[in-house]
């Protein structure tokens, strides 16, 4: 990923953790796994964990600690009904902006 | 350094006991998660300058709850951190603007300008007051 992809994705990434954990909970590691899966190679684990740290200060999603078996307890966390509300804004936003582009490249034409 | 500093900040015993216990875990953690923690630690307390010793002691306390399970999990230092480990420690550091220093000047440029808003709206009506006679 250019230096170029990596600014646009520091803006959406918190939606694209909430439309995630929408689906289903997950702890951190699961996160930044499925992060690469899609394609989103150069994000760091410690990027994706403070913006954990951030939507659980502004009370986006709920957590929860569960035991393992091998180190801490791992923090798993669920979307709320706050995260969600916050999601809905987050794609009409998005469809906003897509559509202006779209206009604006047009334009261009 | 970082522990001098604390002692200047924190005035509460439970906020020292917190940094007693961060410090504890941090030696625990495997070399190459210690050196970069220590790193990534010593980088905030200059950049943060957070002055309420609750915010600096629960940042600390995520930034080694992110290390340790990072070393459970074998997620190597630069994989945590990533390519531009400034870029992340800002990011972190981010969370906690809410007990930096800087908060009291962000106040003050806030509240005079709404003072400068303040003075421009009574000239112009001023104005308008002296253009109208």
């Amino acid at each position: 990923m250019g230096k170029q992809a990596t600014e646009m994705l520091k803006g959406t990434l918190e939606g694209i953790v909430l439309a995630l954990l929408a689906d289903r909970a997950a702890y951190g590691y699961e996160i930044t796994a499925w992060l690469r899966d899609q394609g989103f190679t150069d994000i760091a684990e410690g990027t994706v964990y403070a913006l954990l740290v951030r939507i659980e200060q502004r009370r986006l999603v709920d957590v929860e600690k569960v035991p393992s078996a091998k180190g801490p307890p791992r923090k798993v966390y669920s979307i709320n009904a706050q995260g969600r509300e916050y999601l809905d804004e987050f794609w009409r936003t998005w469809s906003f902006l897509a559509e202006r582009l779209e206009q604006l490249r047009k334009g261009e034409k | 350094m970082a522990a001098r500093w604390i002692e200047k900040v924190t005035g509460s015993l439970e906020d020292k006991k917190r940094y007693r216990q961060y410090k504890a875990r941090r030696e625990q953690l495997p070399g190459s998660y210690r050196t970069a923690i220590e790193a990534v630690e010593r980088y905030l307390m200059y950049a943060g300058a957070i002055a309420t010793g609750e915010v600096l002691v629960q940042m600390l306390e995520d930034l080694v709850d992110l290390f340790e399970q990072s070393a459970a999990d074998g997620t190597p230092v630069s994989a945590v951190v990533g390519e531009d480990p400034v870029e992340f420690a800002e990011t972190f550091l981010a969370n906690y603007s809410d007990g930096q220093w800087i908060n009291k000047e962000r106040a003050r440029l806030v509240a005079a300008i709404e003072r400068a808003e303040t003075e421009a709206a009574a000239e112009a009506s001023q104005e308008g007051r002296a253009n109208g006679s």
